[in-house]
């Protein structure tokens, strides 16, 4: 198999998966707010492609996060339960934004990588044009 | 001079190890947020060409064709996070854009020594 496939499968794969990642917190900031939301989980899991030897990364399951969520005691509110508590969303803002973050930095590198590959093939492929 | 054209082999040796070597770095940050994961790089170019040597000479001596060339994967052991994962995305780009020099360099040698060649024969 020709090695900058290999590089850009691999590339490629990694960028997925963090996209992918970015797409669950943001479903997770948009719901942080929902009354009884509960944050959304991904887990990533290295797979072994047999066939083109090659280390990829893939999306696992996507876990519920079972951390408590806050109860705010108002009677009159329509979501309220029996004892008038209303249940809020488990969201938090700041590990939602960290990992925002952390997904767009390992995307870059990924993006960072996919370049190189490309620009080393090309200047592979200008030795055969001279 | 150019009796042997070691040189081109050399260099062709070079740019093989610097793709593969950028391959291994393409996974390691691919796999920067897996959990357990732990980050490799190839061995240095002068050692592994080495080892490559001395298997082409075996090789040759029994008569099989000639191997190709493979380096081993050897643990860079940085500090693990949390999680177990020890990539760090920094340290991968920095052997990532030493892979892509040395990739440039081998093609540019290889590249020079055509046009010595041609030189040679007296076209451009």
């Amino acid at each position: 198999m020709n090695p900058f496939e290999k590089i850009s499968a691999a590339a490629t794969s990694g960028m997925k998966a963090q996209a992918q990642r970015l797409q669950v917190v943001s479903e997770n900031i948009a719901n942080a707010d929902t009354h009884g939301y509960q944050r959304k989980l991904v887990s990533f899991e290295n797979v072994y492609d047999r066939g083109k030897d090659l280390n990829r990364v893939e999306i696992g399951r996507t876990f519920l996060d079972q951390a408590p969520r806050e109860e705010i005691y108002d009677p009159s509110h329509p979501f309220a339960n029996e004892s008038g508590y209303v249940v809020m969303s488990n969201v938090n803002m700041m590990t939602e934004f960290a990992d925002a973050r952390e997904a767009t930095r390992s995307y870059d590198a990924g993006l960072e990588v996919f370049r190189q590959a490309r620009d080393m093939y090309s200047s592979l492929m200008d030795i055969l044009k001279s | 001079m150019f009796s042997d054209l070691k040189i081109l082999h050399t260099a062709s040796a070079l740019a093989r190890h610097s793709v593969q070597r950028h391959g291994q770095i393409a996974e390691n940050i691919a796999n920067a947020d897996t959990p357990g994961f732990k980050a490799k790089d190839l061995e240095p170019f002068a050692q592994a060409y080495a080892k490559s040597q001395r298997a082409e000479m075996e090789a040759q001596r029994s008569g099989f064709a000639q191997q190709a060339f493979r380096a081993e994967e050897i643990k860079t052991g940085g500090v693990a996070s949390p999680d177990g994962n020890t990539v760090s995305l920094e340290d991968q780009m920095t052997r990532s854009t030493a892979a892509v020099r040395d990739h440039e360099t081998a093609l540019t040698v290889y590249g020079k020594t055509l046009s010595m060649l041609r030189a040679t024969l007296g076209r451009n």
